[in-house]
């Protein structure tokens, strides 16, 4: 009887699909509503092509009147890519070469600048505003100031004369090669800043995350300055650290000097199936380095909150 | 004043000391540093705005012994600027919208509308931030040259369409969130959207307002300084953009794209545009300090939007940055 009511009641009312679902199932439905356009963007544009450039990459490809002809060579590719290509070998192993070379540098120099910009102290406002600018001119436009800078060099007198400089620490006796990372260091000084403006800003903003409370217990149990950093800024902003460690290598990858080469094998040379095989193995191998470095940084790593 | 020299023991005046060295060394170094960032753009104005005739001489290191327009003229008519300008203040600005509308809708699910496999998808946003755009450049290529849906445009009009050289090509992407960078906004306002709290956006639904309402007036304020912040990279970031825009849309107006196409020729530049410049100037093209004058004009007008946009945000830019949150987990 009760139930037969009940139907009775639900046929009164107008019935509606979405007002009779339960609040968490809205949720769900809504969260699925809000990724609609981010799933079709991944799909279509992301996954899709990726599933592609591997199958492709087993391809000889010719673009003919209608559409692409294939025709299947197996591993040919890969195998022209790695060992015949006169080019290909020495721009991954370049590009690796300066992911691991930027990579740590980057983030030791964003973090040191991210420290001195925080805190309290005169003219701080002045500060942040000029030391995000390396962000607002990003990526491309840089390039081209730099390039006006080494134009510009042998015609204006340079600022500093850096080879009194290095003369003097050349006969300092110290090891030719701490002199030469360092002279590199000084001379990438610049790319390194205007590159790491992005995390810069990150471990500016998880410094500003950490209580001061913890520095004040530290100083009161009678910490130095040197042990607060060790104990607590360090372990504090490790998962900034890991952060950056991902974004800078995504960055130095994307940015590698191989991105050209693939496109003129692909574009220019209209080779599309050797020019899949290339970025298949570029794909592979920055996944797998960005991988590995994750797993092991990511030990280290320390959550406050969990 | 000597009372409290007096009172002074020698461990504070040491610690007087070491506090005033490290604030001099912080100053040191962010001045140096800052100088390092601002040369190159102090630089390029000195060689910008020098007289052509004053080009390459050696006694001005940082001001023009002669300044003149010329340069900065004859880059404004290279460059098309107005025509330019406008173009990619308009395109560069709806990409950025686009693409911070999407990444929001997706950041908000991933932390307030989570259902099962949320997480696994967030991993894919890594993913795409991680996954360097030239290794699959061809793929992205072909599936806009052959645009379709799942099928669904063959379907209608009999053959895939051909998106490429169109705007839409660059505007579909931004709106799916895979353009420049896409993923790392994702990131950055699901930091802010977990901070956001969770009562608040209870309190409107209990008081009648539907997800969607909750989401734009109530939830998309609340985090407006990070949503600032996302919207000034998004934009730097797409103007600044030469490989989507080369690879997908055949435009030749957007200025980075445009500077970086010219770059390479300066002489044939400046000779195209000889009958267009001020008769009062005497046209030079064969010197390289002239090209690279002018080359720097035009580089200083293609920055300039962008110093101009971050004069106006700076100040709630820098603090957006500070309360997003950025980074952790």
């Amino acid at each position: 009887m009760k139930a037969f009511e009940m139907k009775k009641s639900e046929k009164g009312r107008k019935k509606s699909f979405y007002k009779d679902m339960p609040y968490s199932k809205k949720r769900v439905l809504w969260g699925i509503i809000f990724l609609i356009p981010w799933a079709l963007g991944i799909l279509i544009f992301f996954l899709g092509p990726i599933v592609k450039t591997f199958y492709y990459s087993v391809f000889n490809m010719s673009l003919g009147t209608n559409g692409f002809t294939y025709e299947f060579v197996g591993l040919q590719n890969f195998k022209y890519a790695l060992t015949i290509d006169p080019t290909y070998n020495q721009k991954v192993l370049e590009a690796l070469a300066d992911t691991v070379k930027n990579v740590p540098i980057q983030i030791f120099v964003s973090l040191f600048v991210a420290m001195l910009l925080n805190g309290d102290y005169k003219g701080k406002g002045f500060f942040r505003l000029v030391f995000f600018i390396p962000i607002i001119l990003a990526t491309g436009i840089t390039d081209i100031s730099i390039q006006d800078i080494s134009l510009t060099e042998e015609t204006s007198q340079t600022f500093v004369n850096t080879q009194a400089i290095m003369a003097i620490i050349s006969n300092s006796g110290i090891p030719s090669a701490v002199i030469n990372f360092i002279t590199e260091f000084v001379n990438d000084i610049f790319e390194v800043i205007t590159t790491a403006g992005v995390q810069m800003l990150i471990f500016l903003a998880g410094l500003q995350g950490i209580s001061p409370s913890l520095y004040e217990v530290a100083r009161i149990e009678g910490c130095s300055k040197f042990e607060c950093f060790c104990k607590i800024t360090l372990p504090m902003i490790s998962p900034q650290i890991l952060v950056c460690m991902v974004y800078s290598l995504a960055d130095s990858f994307a940015k590698a000097d191989i991105s050209e080469t693939i496109s003129n094998t692909t574009f220019t040379n209209a080779q599309y199936g050797l020019g899949a095989s290339m970025s298949a193995i570029y794909f592979l191998i920055s996944i797998l380095v960005i991988l590995i470095a994750t797993a092991i940084v990511s030990k280290g790593v320390f959550y406050y909150d969990k | 004043m000597i009372s409290k020299f007096k009172n002074m023991n020698p461990l504070s005046v040491r610690k007087n000391a070491v506090n005033f060295l490290m604030s001099l060394f912080r100053y040191v170094i962010l001045i140096c540093l800052g100088f390092v960032i601002i040369t190159p753009i102090l630089s390029t104005l000195k060689e910008a705005i020098t007289a052509q005739s004053a080009l390459g001489m050696k006694n001005s290191v940082w001001i023009p012994s002669a300044v003149s327009l010329q340069s900065m003229t004859e880059a404004f008519l290279i460059l098309d600027y107005w025509k330019a300008l406008g173009y990619s203040l308009g395109n560069t600005a709806i990409l950025a919208i686009l693409q911070t509308l999407c990444a929001a809708l997706a950041a908000y699910s991933f932390t307030r509308l989570r259902f099962k496999g949320s997480n696994l998808l967030f991993g894919l946003v890594i993913f795409t931030i991680i996954v360097p755009p030239q290794s699959i450049m061809l793929a992205q290529y072909i599936s806009f040259r052959n645009f379709d849906i799942f099928g669904i445009i063959e379907a209608v009009t009999g053959s895939p369409l051909n998106l490429i050289g169109s705007p839409a090509s660059i505007y579909i992407l931004a709106a799916t969130g895979m353009g420049v960078k896409g993923g790392l906004y994702i990131y950055i306002l699901r930091q802010s959207f977990r901070q956001f709290p969770l009562s608040i956006e209870e309190a409107a639904y209990v008081d009648g307002a539907g997800f969607l309402k909750t989401f734009f007036k109530i939830v998309l304020p609340g985090i407006s300084s990070s949503l600032l912040t996302v919207i000034v990279l998004s934009f730097v970031w797409n103007y600044a953009d030469t490989y989507y825009m080369s690879l997908l849309s055949s435009t030749k107006l957007q200025l980075p794209l445009r500077m970086t196409q010219i770059q390479g020729n300066m002489r044939w530049a400046i000779m195209d545009i000889e009958s267009l410049v001020p008769t009062n100037y005497v046209v030079e093209y064969e010197s390289p300090y002239v090209q690279t004058a002018v080359a720097s004009a035009c580089a200083l007008l293609t920055i300039l939007p962008l110093l101009i946009m971050y004069m106006f945000v700076q100040k709630r830019f820098v603090q957006g940055v500070e309360r997003s949150g950025l980074g952790g987990d």
